[in-house]
């Protein structure tokens, strides 16, 4: 790993003001805030990131909770994973966090590992994480997983690269609508959490979120589901122990009886983005959530797939996914 | 380079290291606590780990420099704080890891048993499936792991003061119909306790 | 010992006799690793040492037009470079030059500021670029096809049969991934002597290079194994990195420590060949196998690969075989744990059982009728009888596909030598305090041989565990064989045991007088010395051993061809079975159960054979599922370098493990490690079949595949 500075700012403030340089487009990639540290670590010993600054946020603490506000629940950056999975709140209330949270890496990593750092995690993809390949996505020419090995690449949503978002909360925050908060130079700004990730297609191919370099991720938030909600986050990896979604269903549903009356089907593993289905949302509304619906459900979220030559096998895969999740909560 | 102060196994120890070092790297080259493992130097492992505040941490994916006002705990601590909070010897979890045959060559027990700590620090009485979570974040190579869940079992249902199940190997030898019933005592025993806390 | 006997021979006493061996002991060493207080290569600390790194071939075929080391010298830190290939390098991942620095991350950034210029030439690292017409010369040497048995009579044999099937079968590189990479510590500053520490399976093995390296005498260099973390095949000899650290070493006159990285280890650092085998086997209807034709390729990069011999266990009255090697331009293959089985027993396994599913015949049966050697009959019918074989609903057809859910179950058997040989010397002293010890040079890779070197000793003098302690890992102890191919037990036991014999003999020569009786009615038992038929009171240990002089006393043993013939075996067997749930939705395989039965002749230590046995299902079951080299051709790289991307078991992969040792073989000791990773993943993919119909001939089993099995992948 490349030797920095570590800046430990106390405030969110101080935080910014060290930040602020990378406004300056040739300083983007020399200064970087650091979290729980467990993606960005690896980044920096594979070299794939070399900055000259860390800005270490941890000694910030307003922004480690996890607190309910008036039925708003609120959870700062630096909230642990292993504090989310643990969490009576989200345990009861919004189950499909509370298991996506569980469903990540390993112990040891959900120690320390945040929920900011989850959400802006760079991508897992085999080529990505290799050094000696400058694909697309680290200033190269070329998506090397379109040609080469991509089991574990997108089938939705790729062009002109294929990596999959590799976030399990993203996927799960989505599907409670979520809203991010975040703050640079210019000022905080809100929004949703599927607005803050963006197709490899839309701008700078090597970003996956609209946060500018000089920004920080503060918080998400998001409504407790109102009673008679049930929601579920099921991952499939291809080793239990300790892997990445090969395809991902978070799904809420909010029942009106046996009738659908709120569907939100968010996945994840199969896009460059957690990949959000409105068509079978709409599917899902006004039924029961029975066999039927489902398999309905599950055509229509991948319609659109479009297979590379190694992942074929995701499309059977997350619609038998999308089955069961929708099955579980009946 | 700057001169780092740590909490290490309840000693506070200075160390001159620049600041991309990990904690990992100054445990094992500043330090000379060469109990946490360099596998993978990834966070892919699990051989370094050590516990931050009572938390099983990836010593290789944490800057020294992030953890200095933290109590760490290495492998080399956990008997003597063992014996510093009123115990005899080896933590329960070392003592049982020797006695069930849990390690081959030995290079990944230390961050093994330093995870099994950790979840008995905070779940006293965890089921197979527990144990088999909690130290999903481990590889070994060598063993096949059953050895190891049992061990920790080992270390709970003596910590608790009741007889454990039948390990694999001992049930063999035994007649079929005792070794179930011996383990279903263990299981009553453990489920009542599981109980007591609240778990079930 | 018969007190006729003139000259009394070294054996084992009856196994209910048995005090320390064949029980469960706790390892000797178990203190010293769960405290961390062993000390592996990894964590050898010398003053002065300084850290090394290798700078790897990034591509597979370059030709080197540039190698300057200046700028690396120039980095703060860094002491040393040396280069160690100037000219072209042959295959991804070898070793261009290293880097000694005062820390590990200075050395780094040293190999980083290397300037490399080199221009690519030609390469093939997979297989169809190594067989397309135009595929460049990897080696200079072309290998050549070699065959085995008659072809005509083979296809005679299979057009005539009752039943034939014709598929191919493929198994990925493997990796040995142990936990401790591979490394040395060369404690080196100039002068005539050296003492080097390696990660390694052979203490001997490694030394004399060392000290050529160094320009030394072999006899002023001391090699040390104190403690390593697991080797599987991949360590013998100083290997490259060990010879860089040795350069270096001398080049900057202060101690070395060179450990490979993980990517390091992966790239050239060993691993299992992978290969393809197209079979077609032939059966009568009862299921006696009559012929067999294979046509089979080993993918072992630049080196020749391996793959056990066809028909593979299982008697084929007519068979043929044709094996190439195809070289790549990847690191070569090392021994890897039963060296070519697990690969040919893949192809045998699964083609019986699909004859054996084509004919109606339980598989299980079809194995019995073709394996002559009855122990595999008692070890199938066990395994098959605890994993519930003859309960299970289908046993000659798979389960229903249209199941959500669908549980089957297969079987696989193992072979192995395991015996021993010559080169091994142990010495066991007895010391006026009542302190033993017994020393050999040998290695514990993990197997427990620093154990059982003891519990011999205590065996043998009527004496505890712990009141024996093994010295080992040394060059300065006396010799021994390296650890490869499950030799070590039954090489480095019976010169234990013979030093302990010889010990007590020569000790109960001493003692003979203060019974007033003959040497050969002196007992060593309980940890007291007795005359067996006298009415004279017991001596306790320490009181005899007061009578030693200051000297104490010492006495040696050796393997010889007699010793070996009274007290060790080999030829082993080994049955598996596991039962598994095929999700047919997904493709996850999950393993439910495994069961092995394993003979090994003397258990000298139950437990560790358990684990043993416990750690080669797991291996298999690893390389049934998960594990599998990629590369990526066109670019020339290995995708998955590191221990993300190459996956191995975890502790959420296990499934419910039983391992029953054969009591029944009644020989002495034979090694046990290989034979127990050889049928798990064969007994796994036959599970999903008779689960659910899907037969995956590509190894791993992974979720893809098995959804194209079952014809859920357009």
């Amino acid at each position: 790993m490349k030797a920095f500075i570590l800046s430990n700012p106390k405030s969110v403030k101080d935080a910014l003001q060290l930040l602020a340089v990378a406004r300056d487009s040739k300083q983007a990639k020399a200064i970087q805030p650091l979290a729980g540290g467990q993606d960005l670590l690896t980044e920096m010993k594979e070299h794939l990131a070399e900055p000259d600054r860390l800005v270490n946020l941890k000694g910030i603490a307003e922004l480690d909770y996890l607190r309910n506000l008036d039925g708003k629940v609120q959870i700062g950056a630096l909230a642990t994973l292993a504090r989310m999975e643990k969490n009576n709140l989200l345990n009861e209330h919004a189950r499909v966090l509370f298991e996506a949270a569980h469903s990540i890496a390993s112990p040891q990593i959900r120690s320390v590992g945040t929920i900011g750092g989850n959400l802006n995690q760079r991508p897992r993809c085999l080529y990505y994480r290799l050094e000696e390949a400058n694909c697309l996505k680290k200033g190269g020419k070329e998506c090397f997983a379109y040609s080469g090995m991509n089991r574990y690449n997108a089938i939705l949503g790729g062009g002109p690269s294929y990596i999959v978002h590799p976030s399990d909360l993203a996927p799960a925050l989505i599907a409670l609508d979520a809203t991010v908060f975040i703050a640079g130079r210019t000022g905080p700004r809100e929004m949703p959490l599927e607005s803050y990730y963006k197709l490899p297609s839309v701008g700078d191919v090597r970003t996956e979120t609209v946060r500018e370099p000089d920004e920080l991720l503060l918080s998400v938030s998001f409504q407790l589901p109102a009673p008679g909600t049930r929601s579920t986050y099921l991952k499939f990896k291809e080793r239990e122990s300790y892997d990445f979604a090969l395809a991902s269903v978070a799904l809420v549903l909010g029942f009106d009886g046996d009738v659908i009356r709120h569907a939100r089907l968010v996945l994840g593993g199969v896009a460059p983005v957690p990949w959000r289905v409105r068509a079978a949302e709409a599917a899902l509304v006004g039924q029961k959530a029975d066999t039927q619906t489902a398999e309905k459900a599950a055509e229509l979220a991948l319609a659109g797939a479009v297979p590379l030559s190694g992942n074929a096998f995701k499309i059977p895969l997350t619609k038998s996914l999308i089955v069961r999740a929708i099955r579980s909560l009946a | 380079m700057r001169t780092l102060s740590l909490k290490v196994n309840g000693d506070t120890v200075q160390a001159a290291a620049p600041s991309h070092w990990t904690l990992l790297e100054v445990l094992r080259y500043k330090l000379g606590l060469t109990g946490s493992k360099q596998g993978c130097d990834k966070g892919d492992c699990g051989a370094c780990t050590v516990l931050v505040d009572g938390r099983p941490v990836l010593a290789c994916l944490t800057l020294a420099g992030a953890v200095e006002e933290r109590e760490v705990t290495t492998i080399e601590g956990l008997m003597p704080l063992h014996v510093k909070s009123g115990g005899d010897g080896p933590d329960p979890v070392q003592a049982a890891f020797d006695r069930c045959g849990a390690l081959q060559c030995g290079f990944c027990q230390p961050g093994m048993m330093l995870s099994a700590r950790a979840l008995l620090n905070k779940n006293p009485c965890p089921t197979r499936a527990e144990i088999r979570e909690a130290l999903s974040g481990n590889l070994c190579r060598c063993t096949g792991y059953t050895q190891i869940f049992e061990a920790v079992e080992l270390a709970v249902a003596e910590s608790i003061g009741v007889a454990p199940a039948p390990r694999s190997w001992e049930a063999q030898r035994m007649d079929p119909s005792e070794a179930q019933a011996a383990a279903k005592r263990a299981a009553a025993h453990l489920a009542e306790r599981r109980k007591q806390e609240g778990r079930e | 010992m018969a007190q006729d006997e003139k000259d009394p021979v070294a054996t084992w006493p009856a196994r209910e006799n048995l005090k320390v061996l064949n029980h469960d002991l706790v390892r000797v060493d178990a203190r010293a690793k769960v405290t961390g207080a062993a000390r592996y290569t990894h964590d050898v600390r010398v003053p002065g040492m300084a850290y090394a790194r290798l700078l790897l071939a990034p591509l597979p075929a370059l030709k080197i037009k540039k190698l300057d080391l200046a700028p690396a010298l120039k980095i703060p830190g860094v002491l040393g470079a040396v280069a160690l290939e100037t000219d072209r390098t042959r295959w991804l991942g070898e070793p261009i030059a290293a880097v000694a620095a005062t820390t590990p991350e200075r050395a780094e950034d040293g190999l980083r500021a290397i300037l490399l210029e080199y221009e690519r030439e030609p390469w093939a690292i997979d297989e169809a670029q190594a067989t397309a017409p135009n595929a460049p010369k990897v080696r200079s040497n072309a290998p050549k096809v070699s065959t085995d048995g008659d072809q005509a009579s083979a296809e005679r044999a299979c057009e005539g049969a009752a039943a034939v099937i014709e598929a191919t079968y493929t198994v990925p590189v493997q990796h040995h991934v142990c936990l401790e990479t591979h490394g040395v510590v060369v404690d080196y500053k100039g002068g005539d002597e050296a003492t080097v520490w390696c990660s390694t399976q052979s203490t001997f093995g490694f030394t004399p290079d060392a000290a050529k390296e160094l320009g030394l005498k072999a006899s002023r260099v001391t090699g040390l194994v104190e403690y390593m973390g697991g080797g599987f095949g991949a360590k013998f000899g100083l290997g490259l990195e060990g010879q860089a650290a040795c350069k270096l070493s001398k080049e900057i006159k202060r101690p070395v420590h060179l450990m490979m990285t993980r990517r390091d280890e992966f790239l050239a650092a060993g691993n299992r060949t992978g290969g393809k085998m197209r079979i077609k086997l032939a059966a009568s209807q009862d299921g006696t196998l009559v012929g067999m034709v294979a046509d089979r390729r080993r993918f072992g990069g630049i080196g020749n690969g391996s793959m056990a011999k066809f028909p593979y266990i299982y008697a084929v009255e007519n068979a043929y075989s044709e094996t190439l090697s195809v070289p790549m331009n990847l690191d070569s293959n090392r021994a890897m744990r039963a060296p070519g089985h697990p690969q040919a027993g893949f192809g045998m396994e699964s083609a019986l059982d699909e004859l054996a599913y084509k004919l109606g015949v339980d598989p299980l049966e079809m194995r019995k009728r073709n394996l002559k050697d009855k122990v595999y009959h008692r070890q199938l019918e066990r395994v098959a009888r605890e994993i519930g074989w003859y309960e299970h609903p289908h046993r000659d057809k798979p389960g229903d596909p249209k199941a959500e859910k669908c549980i089957g179950i297969g079987f696989g058997v193992a072979v192995w030598g395991g015996g021993g040989g010559g080169g091994t010397e142990c010495e066991v002293r007895i010391e006026r305090d009542g302190s033993v010890s017994a020393a050999v040079g040998t290695q514990d890779l993990g197997t427990g041989s620093r154990t059982y070197v003891a519990a011999i000793t205590a065996e043998e003098l009527g004496l505890r565990l712990e009141d024996v302690t093994a010295h080992i890992g040394s060059t300065r102890l006396p010799s021994a064989t390296g650890s490869g191919g499950s030799t070590t037990t039954g090489s480095l036991a019976p010169a234990v045991k013979v030093a302990a014999f010889n010990a007590a003999r020569a000790f109960a020569a001493r003692l003979a007088p203060v019974f007033g009786v003959d040497a050969a009615r002196v007992q060593f038992a309980g940890g007291e010395v007795r005359d067996t038929q006298g009415a004279k009171p017991a001596l306790s240990w320490k009181q005899a051993c007061a009578m030693l002089p200051a000297e104490g006393l010492s006495a040696r043993g050796e393997w010889t061809k007699d010793a070996n013939k009274r007290l060790a075996a080999s030829g082993i067997h080994g049955a598996q079975a596991a039962r598994v749930e095929v999700d047919t939705q997904t493709g996850r395989v999950r393993v439910l159960d495994m069961i092995a039965m394993q003979d090994c002749g003397l258990p000298l230590n139950r437990l560790a054979v358990v684990s043993q046995v416990n750690g080669g299902m797991v291996q298999a079951l690893s390389y049934a599922l998960h594990e599998e080299r990629n590369v990526d051709a066109a670019l020339g790289v290995m995708l998955n370098s590191t221990m993300e991307g190459y996956k191995i078991a975890g502790s959420l992969e296990m499934p419910r493990m039983v391992t029953i040792i054969d009591d029944e073989d009644e020989r002495g000791v034979i090694g046990v490690a290989e034979a127990t990773c050889i049928p798990g993943h064969s007994a796994i993919a036959n599970a999903v079949f008779n689960a659910c119909g899907a037969r995956v001939r590509d190894l791993p089993l992974t979720p893809d595949k098995v959804l194209f099995a079952l014809g859920k992948v357009v």
